[in-house]
């Protein structure tokens, strides 16, 4: 049995995730009223309300506690001298593993809101793929992007 | 040293970049003509009579120009070991590309080329990922194409040298190097191809479509009124047209094939494949065969009963300008004869190794998914068309035997550096990669999987933008970590 990689998102990104989610819900709020005023003016099916308004209840659940969790939950994430292994996911748990060698480039990438909770996100580059690592507090984003790019070029192809 | 002698294209390619411009003009033109034949007044009016013939004529002028502009300014030298092209009036362009980074020339003959002799050359670097050569040549004489070759040749042996390398490939590489035949298609494997293609059912459902879009033109009601005479024959009728229709998809799809795969041949020439090919455009594409990312071997199923094959092989640039870098190494093949040859081209590859398949307990996972699209489409059918609709239950039989094959067909192996994955859409597919191809591995495991202990892996290799990927379906969990090991540096100690 192989063991789950041994470092997680910090504490602070699910918060913001919960944020993003508070924003998603906020836009559907917006469309659903717009929704519901449209259904009231031109006399629509009256289950357009019963969906409406289904949705903008469930939709917060989801999107502010539940995925942000499990996500959280199953985010783990290693950089070892040879490979980088991730693991996230939803429902399906993901594994993925990129052999050191195969990195082209690392960058790291801030918006306003990760800004604020002074974290980053880190995005490696295969000639075929490109993997995210999300919310790592900036500090450690910017050494692991350094020491990535470090080891990509150390890496030696011995097959 | 090297002549700084100019070259330019033939004249004939101020005429071909003229056609390809206009290629580009026929759908407008096509609208223009139809509405103008739809729309028959007797007057004429600025608005729909001239205005189209100058929103066509313009272009068409423009084009025209552009191609001579092309072909006059065009040129080309060899300079310090680099191919030189340089073009353009207004703005001029430059482009030198150093021999040793050239990764093949491919040749294309277009009808015009085939008059006069000539030859479209591409030039292909590593670099030209986005699926267009680095240079086009767009029409020289043939001979002018050798010597474009015989310079690269020697370039790159002058480098050996220096590498003190290559001084006994000296010979090899200043005269034409061996190249031997590995693989012919006869016009009989050229039938057998189109018969068994997919593209079959591609024709039938575009001769529908056509159908369909001028079924309002087509006077039914007269056609049937005159046929009711024959009512009776009426499954006569719909048997015939069937069988007229399905004769002409095959006709159209035996016309396709031997337009583009008439004459193909495949050889080998010392750590090159070329591939040759076409009928009124021969197209001649080399691949180096350190660029080959990976082999996909795909079975339809018409074809696994018969023994047959086709080869597709994914490749890190330089295929030819088509707009995906995979390639069809050997459209139809005896899988008899494609292990040996196989193994000729790619002495790392194993082809005959034990597979691991998907334990019993995994066999239900294959369709499982298949439900979540199958009910919702199941219960509309019955809620819409009620008596008849009950009959879409028997879709749930199709659907869980290709599951089931899917099952049986699905697995994975490792032999040492090299990774297999088998699996079916509905074409048995085996892919096979090196470890040092291996961009990226990935595990999948689902809520369920997990609870009987099983997974999914996928490997992904480079090809095009977004790269290739094979996946081994609800293998055992144990299985798909040896995958993970396997990919893993191995530590030392």
């Amino acid at each position: 049995m192989r063991n789950e990689p041994i470092h997680r998102i910090p504490k602070k990104g699910l918060t913001v995730w919960r944020l993003y989610g508070v924003i998603s819900t906020i836009i559907v709020i917006i469309l659903a009223v717009v929704t519901i005023f449209l259904t009231h003016k031109f006399q629509w099916p009256v289950f357009i309300y019963y969906i409406v308004i289904g949705m903008t209840i469930i939709n917060p659940i989801f999107s502010i506690w539940f995925i942000p969790k499990i996500r959280w939950q199953h985010w783990r994430y290693d950089v070892r001298e040879h490979e980088i292994e991730i693991q996230n996911g939803l429902f399906v748990v993901k594994r993925t593993i990129v052999p050191m060698v195969r990195v082209q480039h690392v960058d790291t990438a801030q918006g306003p809101i990760l800004k604020k909770y002074d974290l980053a996100n880190i995005s490696i580059s295969t000639a075929a793929t490109t993997h995210t690592i999300p919310m790592l507090v900036s500090n450690e984003a910017d050494n692991l992007r350094s020491r990535i790019s470090e080891l990509a070029r150390v890496a030696e192809d011995d097959v | 040293m090297m002549s700084k002698e100019i070259y330019k294209l033939h004249p004939i390619s101020a005429v071909i970049n003229f056609v390809k411009g206009l290629k580009e003009l026929i759908i407008p033109i096509g609208i223009i003509f139809l509405s103008r034949f739809l729309n028959r007044s007797e007057e004429l009016n600025f608005w729909t009579d001239l205005l189209p013939i100058l929103i066509i004529g313009v272009p068409v002028i423009f084009y025209l120009f552009s191609g001579i502009i092309k072909w006059w300014t065009f040129i080309y030298w060899f300079e310090e070991d680099e191919l030189r092209v340089e073009y353009g009036l207004f703005i001029k362009k430059k482009r030198y590309i150093p021999f040793e980074r050239i990764q093949s020339l491919n040749y294309k003959e277009g009808i015009f080329h085939q008059i006069f002799g000539l030859v479209q050359v591409m030039v292909e670097t590593a670099g030209s990922t986005d699926g267009k050569p680095e240079v086009e040549l767009t029409a020289v004489k043939k001979d002018e194409a050798k010597r474009i070759e015989v310079q690269m040749y020697k370039s790159k042996n002058q480098k050996s040298n220096l590498d003190y390398l290559g001084n006994a490939k000296e010979g090899e590489f200043i005269s034409e190097p061996l190249s031997e035949s590995i693989h012919k298609m006869s016009n009989k494997d050229l039938l057998i191809l189109a018969t068994t293609s997919n593209s079959i059912g591609v024709v039938l459902a575009g001769i529908a479509a056509v159908v369909g879009q001028f079924s309002e033109y087509i006077p039914y009601d007269l056609i049937f009124e005159e046929l009711s005479l024959f009512v009776q024959f009426g499954v006569v009728i719909i048997l015939f047209t069937i069988i007229v229709g399905l004769l002409l998809a095959w006709l159209l799809s035996i016309g396709l094939t031997f337009l583009s795969y008439y004459d193909f041949s495949v050889m080998k020439e010392s750590d090159k494949v070329i591939v040759t090919r076409g009928l009124l455009e021969k197209k001649k594409v080399t691949i180096p065969l350190n660029r080959i990312q990976a082999i996909k071997i795909v079975e339809n199923p018409l074809r696994q009963l018969f023994g047959f094959a086709s080869v597709i092989i994914e490749s890190a640039g330089g295929a030819a300008g088509e707009k995906e870098k995979k390639m069809t190494l050997f459209p139809l093949i005896k899988k008899k004869q494609l292990i040996p040859i196989l193994n000729d081209l790619f002495p790392n590859f194993e082809l005959e190794v034990d597979i691991v398949r998907p334990p019993k307990k995994a066999k239900t996972f294959f369709y499982r998914m298949d439900f979540i699209w199958l009910i919702p489409v199941i219960a509309l059918c019955m809620y819409f068309y009620y008596p008849y609709g009950l009959l879409s239950m028997l879709l749930i039989i199709p659907v869980i035997l290709l599951g089931i094959w899917r099952f049986k067909t699905a697995g994975l192996a490792i032999r040492n550096n090299q990774l297999m994955i088998v699996y079916r859409r509905i074409s048995r597919i085996t892919f096979l990669v090196e470890k040092k191809r291996i961009q990226v591995v990935m595990r999948k495991q689902s809520f369920f999987q997990k609870r009987k202990k099983l997974a999914s892996i996928q490997a992904t290799v480079m090809s095009g933008i977004t790269g290739a990927t094979a996946i081994a379906s609800h293998l055992d969990e144990v299985e798909t970590n040896t995958v993970l090991d396997w990919i893993e540096h191995k530590r030392l100690s």
